[in-house]
This record gives C-alpha cells, sequence and structure tokens, in this order.
C-alpha cells in the first residue's frame, strides 16, 4: 500500500494531490486553524530569531528591532572566533556541565524509570495506590521543584541533617549549592521529577507485550534475564528509542530547575552549576547581546539537529517498522 | 522531530523572556516576601475608575492615565491608589489606572514598551534603569520642568544623580523612594555580649571587634553567629559589596566612566575586609547559600546578631505574620539600625531606590507630570513611605524630626550613600558583576581554591576586564 501511494504520488503529481485534496476537504479545512497556529507560534519566531542573529542587537538599537543594522554573519564571527564576545564567557563550563548533567540525567531517569516499570507490571496488592504516589514529583512544578530543592540542599538544611546527623554517611556537612557538588544539586532533582513520567510510559508499553509471548519463552526455558534480553528490551525499544530522544532534548534545554534554584535567575549557578540555557540566557540579556545571543541559539539548534539525525539513523528501522 | 525541536526553542525562548535580567534594577527594595503579594495584583478596581469618571465631566476632559509600577509595598496598585486619593478627589476628570509588574518581568514589559511606543503614561524605573531607558528613547526629558519637583537641591545627591546619562545635562526622571543599606543588630546578643553599640559601629577595626564578642553568645537559648551575609545566591550580590570598596576609597569606574577601578589596591582591601569577616569564622558559613530573604528570616529568629539590608525589614518586623510581615518573631522587638561603620575612606552605603519618568508614547503627557508632581509633594512622600516602608526621596523629610526612629539610622546612612555609575550599559555591567562576584563567594566558602589576596585579586581583575568590555563597546 504504501509503495503504490508513492508510486501514483511520483507519476500523477498534482493531480494527485488535487484528487487528495478534494476527497479530504473536510480533514484539510479541520487542520487549517493549527496550522495557522504553529506559523504564528512557532515558525516566525524561529524565523525572526534567525534575522536577530544577522543584525546588530544590543540595547541602543533594540528600539529599531527587526530594523537594527544588518551585520551578516558577524555575530557568528565574533560568537566563534573573538573571545571578549560576552555570550562566550563563562560557556565552557556550560557546555561541560550541560554533558555531564544530559548524560546522567538521561541514563538514569530512563534505567530507572524502566525498572520500577518492570516492578510495578506485576500484580501485587495496592498496585493502583504505589503507581499513583509515584506520579507525585512529576506533578510537582519544575519551579517549585527548584526552590524546594534549593532549601533542601543548604548546608544546615534537611539533606545533610540527614546524611550527617543521621546516617553519619560524612564527617562534616558539605556546601551543596555552591562548589564542586553543584552538579549534583541539579542532577538529582531532575531526575526526582524525571523518572515517574517514564515510568508511566514504559508501563504502558509493557502492557502491550502479549504475556503468551513469554510463556512460550518459558516453555523453551528461558529464565527472567533472557527474557528481558530478548523480549522485552526489543519490544519497548521503539518507546525507548523516543523516550531517548524527549530525554536528550529535554536536558539539553534544561532551565527551570537551575535558575529557581539559584536566586531565580539573578544568581550565577557557579562553574559547576551553570547549562546552556541558563548561562545563554544570562549572557545574551543579562547583557543585552541579543544578536550574539540568538546566532548562539541558532547554532544550538543546528548542533542538536546533527544529534536528532544521529539518532534518527541509529533508530531508523524501528521508528519505520511501526 | 523538527517539529518538537523548535518548539522547545520556542519555549525556553520565551522562559528567557521572562527571566530576564529582574537583577540590574538596583532596586531590590522589595525582598522576596512582597514581590510574592505583588505579582498577583493586577490594575485598580473598575468601579473606582468608573465614578472618577462619571463625577469629572463638568470641569475639563475626562482623561485616564495609565501607571505602571513594580511591587514596592504590600499591595502595591491599591496602596498608590490610597496615597492618590486626595488628589484624585479634587481632579475628578482624572482617573488612574495601575499595572503592577514584578521586578522579574518589568524589563521586558518596559523595553517591549519603549520599543513599540504602547505603554503607560506613568512609568516607575529602577534607579539603575533610567540611563538604559533614557538613552533608547522611552522616556521623556523633563528638564525644564524639574523646578516643579523642587530641583536637585531637595534630593540625595546620589539619588538625583540616576535621573540623567552620566556626562549629559538632561534630566529624565524624579526620584520616588529611596534603597538604602544599614546595620540591623539584636539588641539582646549586645547586651549578653556586653558589647555597646554605640562604639561597635564607628569603624571597621571596632566593627570587627565587636563581632569577634557577640560571635558565639547565646540569646533566647539560641547560639548567634555574629553576622548573616547571603552568599552567590541572591539579587544582592553586588549591591552587598560596594559599600565595603566606597569606604575602603575604591570606586566602580574612572571618572571618565570609560574604565573599570574598582579591581585597584583600595577596591581590593574593602573586598578583603568583608570577605574576611566570613573567612575569620564570624560568619555562619551555611548563610552564604542563602539569599537576602532567608538571612532577613535567620535573623529575626536570632540565629545572627547582625545583617546588612534595606528599609523594608523594619517595616516587615512591624507587619504581623498574617499580614506577610515578621511582627511574630523574636527579633521583631529586639532590633535596633546603625549606619554602617567607616573604613579608611570613610562611611558609605549603597543608595538605589525608584524614579518616576513620563513614558515617550503617553498621549496624556502634562497631565501625567502632575500626578508625578503630586507624588513628588511632601504629603504624597510621607504617606507613600509609610505604605511602603521604603525612605522618602525628599532630603527634607528624610532630614525631617519626626522620621520614624529606625528610620532615622537609616537617614542618617543615606548621607554618606553612593549609586552607580549612571550609565546606560549598567545592567550588563552589574550582570558581570554578580557573576565574577559570585566566585569570589565560592573562593570564601573554600570551594574554588585557596581564599588569600591573590585569588580574590585575580577574580576582580577578570570581572574589571569584562567589565570593560562592556563600557568601551
Amino acid at each position: 500500500m504504501q509503495s503504490e501511494t508513492a508510486a501514483k504520488r511520483k507519476t500523477r503529481g498534482f493531480a494527485y494531490f488535487q484528487k487528495g485534496f478534494r476527497t479530504h476537504r473536510f480533514a484539510y479545512a479541520l487542520i487549517v486553524p493549527t496550522l495557522l497556529f504553529m506559523l504564528l507560534v512557532h515558525f516566525l519566531p524561529m524565523a525572526q530569531g534567525i534575522i536577530m542573529s544577522t543584525l546588530k542587537l544590543n540595547q541602543f538599537t533594540l528600539a529599531r528591532y527587526l530594523h537594527a543594522p544588518f551585520i551578516g554573519l558577524d555575530n557568528y564571527k565574533s560568537l566563534l572566533f573573538d573571545g571578549s564576545n560576552p555570550v562566550r564567557q563563562g560557556m565552557g563550563f556550560a557546555v561541560r556541565n550541560t554533558v555531564i548533567y544530559t548524560i546522567v540525567v538521561t541514563f538514569l531517569v530512563l534505567a530507572w524509570g524502566l525498572a520500577v516499570a518492570m516492578l510495578m507490571n506485576r500484580p501485587f496488592p495496592g498496585r493502583g495506590i504505589a503507581r499513583t504516589a509515584m506520579l507525585l514529583p512529576w506533578v510537582v512544578p519544575s519551579y517549585v521543584v527548584g526552590v524546594l530543592w534549593g532549601f533542601m540542599w543548604q548546608q544546615d538544611g534537611i539533606i545533610n541533617y540527614l546524611l550527617v546527623d543521621v546516617l553519619h554517611l560524612m564527617g562534616e556537612k558539605p556546601f551543596w549549592l555552591i562548589g564542586h557538588n553543584t552538579i549534583w544539586a541539579i542532577i538529582i532533582p531532575t531526575i526526582w521529577r524525571g523518572w515517574p513520567f517514564l515510568m508511566i510510559v514504559f508501563l504502558a508499553a509493557l502492557q502491550t507485550i502479549p504475556e503468551d509471548i513469554y510463556e512460550a519463552a518459558r516453555i523453551d526455558g528461558a529464565h527472567k534475564l533472557r527474557q528481558f534480553v530478548h523480549i522485552t528490551l526489543p519490544l519497548l525499544k521503539p518507546v525507548f528509542a523516543v523516550q531517548l530522544l524527549f530525554q536528550f532534548i529535554n536536558n539539553v534545554y534544561s532551565y527551570n530547575i537551575v535558575s529557581t534554584m539559584f536566586g531565580n535567575g539573578a544568581g550565577y549557578p557557579g562553574e559547576w552549576g551553570d547549562l546552556l540555557m541558563t548561562a545563554l540566557t544570562r549572557q545574551s540579556f543579562g547583557y543585552w547581546a541579543f544578536g550574539s545571543g540568538s546566532a548562539a541559539s541558532f547554532l544550538l539548534m543546528v548542533v542538536m539537529l546533527v544529534f536528532v539525525g544521529i539518532w534518527y539513523r541509529m533508530f531508523r528501522s524501528e521508528l519505520n517498522a511501526q | 522531530m523538527l517539529k518538537k525541536k523548535s518548539k522547545w526553542t520556542l519555549f525556553s525562548t520565551v522562559m528567557a523572556l521572562t527571566l530576564l535580567l529582574a537583577g540590574c534594577g538596583g532596586n531590590s527594595g522589595n525582598g522576596s516576601g512582597s514581590q510574592a503579594s505583588g505579582s498577583a495584583a493586577a490594575s485598580s478596581s473598575p468601579s473606582a475608575s468608573a465614578s472618577g469618571q462619571a463625577s469629572s465631566s463638568a470641569q475639563s476632559a475626562p482623561v485616564t492615565l495609565s501607571a505602571w509600577i513594580m511591587p514596592n509595598s504590600p499591595k502595591p496598585d491599591a496602596d498608590l491608589l490610597k496615597v492618590m486619593d486626595p488628589y484624585l478627589k479634587q481632579h475628578p476628570n482624572v482617573t488612574l489606572k495601575v499595572t503592577v509588574l514584578d521586578w522579574g518581568s518589568a524589563w521586558t514589559k518596559i523595553t517591549t514598551a519603549a520599543t513599540s511606543g504602547e505603554g503607560p503614561d506613568i512609568l516607575q524605573l529602577g534607579t539603575t534603569w533610567v540611563p538604559a531607558i533614557a538613552s533608547m528613547g522611552g522616556i521623556d526629558k523633563i528638564t525644564d520642568k524639574i523646578s516643579d519637583v523642587g530641583g536637585a537641591e531637595n534630593y540625595l545627591s546620589a539619588s538625583w544623580n540616576t535621573t540623567k546619562i552620566e556626562g549629559q545635562e538632561d534630566i529624565y526622571a524624579v526620584p520616588w523612594f529611596v534603597d538604602a543599606r544599614a546595620i540591623y543588630y539584636n539588641t539582646e546578643a549586645f547586651k549578653a555580649a556586653n558589647v555597646d553599640p554605640a562604639e561597635a559601629f564607628k569603624t571597621w577595626e571596632s566593627f570587627e571587634a565587636a563581632l569577634q564578642k557577640v560571635n558565639g553568645v547565646t540569646v533566647g537559648g539560641n547560639k548567634v553567629a555574629a553576622l548573616g551575609i547571603p552568599g552567590k545566591n541572591d539579587w544582592n550580590v553586588v549591591h552587598n559589596i560596594f559599600p565595603w570598596i566606597w569606604a575602603a576609597g575604591g570606586d566602580v569606574l574612572s571618572a571618565d566612566h570609560k574604565s573599570a577601578v574598582f579591581n585597584e589596591g583600595k577596591g581590593i582591601d574593602g573586598v578583603m575586609y568583608y570577605t574576611g569577616l566570613a573567612n575569620k569564622g564570624l560568619v555562619d558559613k551555611s548563610s552564604l547559600e542563602k539569599n537576602s530573604s532567608q538571612i532577613e528570616s535567620d535573623f529575626g529568629d536570632g540565629k545572627s546578631a547582625v545583617i546588612i539590608t534595606g528599609p523594608w525589614l523594619a517595616k516587615n518586623f512591624a507587619t504581623p505574620k498574617d499580614a506577610g510581615g515578621m511582627s511574630d518573631k523574636a527579633a521583631a522587638k529586639q532590633f535596633a539600625i546603625s549606619p554602617l561603620p567607616a573604613g579608611p575612606a570613610g562611611q558609605s552605603t549603597f543608595i538605589g531606590g525608584s524614579d518616576l519618568t513620563v513614558f515617550k508614547g503617553s498621549k496624556h503627557k502634562d497631565e501625567a507630570w502632575d500626578v508625578i508632581k503630586y507624588l513628588s509633594s511632601e504629603e504624597a512622600q510621607k504617606a507613600y513611605a509609610n505604605i511602603s516602608g521604603q525612605l522618602p526621596a525628599k532630603k527634607s523629610l528624610i532630614e525631617s524630626p519626626d522620621l520614624d526612629s529606625n528610620m532615622k539610622a537609616f537617614a542618617e546612612a543615606t548621607k554618606y550613600g553612593k549609586s552607580y555609575p549612571s550609565i546606560p550599559q549598567w545592567g550588563p555591567t552589574e550582570t558581570a558583576l554578580q557573576k565574577h562576584f559570585a566566585n569570589i563567594w565560592d573562593i570564601v566558602a573554600g570551594v574554588k581554591g585557596k581564599y588569600d589576596k591573590d585569588s580574590i585579586q585575580k577574580e576582580m581583575d577578570d570581572a574589571a576586564a569584562e567589565v570593560n568590555s562592556i563600557i568601551q563597546q
């Protein structure tokens, strides 16, 4: 069927489109508002961002906005080659932290989400309540997560109380919100908030796997681990692929928790707490370097597109199989 | 997949826009407590506007003025209307519509307004924002009208300085209220340590000696730390450090405002003295992770004997808990206020606050100016200061003998107060300073190399280099 329509499209081109349009007129009419809305909130701002990246847009020219002086690719040049460009300051730390943060959060959220989903997939008394209870962290808005954990991480806060006074795991109370530990202070709350959603997605996927496949495997003598590796994992792969992408994008663009944990955008999260988005926001809006900021955002988008391309190549077969 | 991705780009852009730059306002007078209440408020009640309009028709044409203010008081819009009430009764043709912006999003909204020309008639600006908005062409010159509000000699020079662009003659704004920094100390802690407050806050030496004595005394069953200092996760990082740089004889920029000088010898002495207090164990280091309102709350609980903050805390201590205040706290009835101690170059403090401006796109500029004139009158200045807990901007009121006794210490402090250079690039400059001063607190906390003069000097030099590249562009 798939190849047939493709062939038709090729041979008849516009006529085919016209016919399709005529038969599905009502459906197209229904799509139009969405399409217009997408153009408005989605492509227009993006186009504007790209235009802004070619302008000398700072506080003195902001009043002219899109009529600010056109400087071509100078913003990109300065971003890549001029060490004094404001958007570059401290960006090295932000990139390093974002790489660590994204890898650790993505991996742990997926692994933990899957592990708990498998536990929740077997029947036990109170399963419904347990599932709902586990969703709670995900319901907490990320803004609140940042503020709450910001209190808990304080040197005289509850985390140090538990670690030092109750469990005696450490000799003296460490700083979590300043210095090297900051990276953990942002990773852990993100995982805490992120995994329940993965659990729900994996749980839904697990429930679509027919029980008789496992039964057949059991009859053939496959033990639990083999069942997991040869049945569960392959069948979850499409879901896994999509979630991997979501998590990756989500974490690279992470902003809320870090921003609220460190003075609501005012504070500098420090060399071990700054992420790409918080750095980009501060360095472009804080320094009124709107042109350079747009250029940096566009470059980031290109880099992300490359990653999305790699991801697509990796999982193409699974995604098309569906 | 592209769709998903750019949706996130858009989302983060929107997030970025909404969380912009609140820190550079100079006025951090609204501790986070009042900010929360303010952001919920919208505009004045429509019924009040309607009645104002109805009775006006006889005299002059009815006019509706719109004012954008920040959350300066517990009920920002209602409080301003209350202060404006006598004026509005006298001018029944005038209806005032008050819109409250929170500091976090105000900058975006104001620059958008300045860019599009669509905005209010009367606009409140944080003192450090005036030169930037003026250079963008967002507000009117009022140079020829300043005699209406008493002119420069009626205001503190530090706050009058914020009404113009450094190096130019034109005036763009009128100071509305003043934010300053002074010492709050726990009188019981000083009694328990047998320290005479009259001596303690005279000089840097006596201040440090007093802190040494007060450190660790027990008050109300609490062991107090001598000094509470918010570290880097705060709006006030820059405002907290400059008073010490000034008192040491340093300054922010050179006289021609072309280069940074805060990293020169005297400035470093100031930073070393202030951060040294923390390094010598006079500060509970856990406070270095906290923000100003947490430090204020800790002081209220009697956890620290001394903190340095603005006039709003006194108002906060007098406000009952159910109205959002801290009058139930232990220290609410056992505190006093003193100006900062004198360094080698004398006393100093930070002066900020807010100014009133006439928006360029306003269609009722004369009426808007008339309202600003009223808000600058002694009557309105006094009423607004009482409601907001901020210092009035008019010198005659700051120096008035019937000023609230807590505010007298602030009035005294303002005599030595300084404001930041009134340059259009101050916003970015403050962002850069904020970042490098944050690193200094990391060094003090012992998590970023060794604390000594060299490491502080290096961080200050980095800050100066970044500031230079901002102001010389």
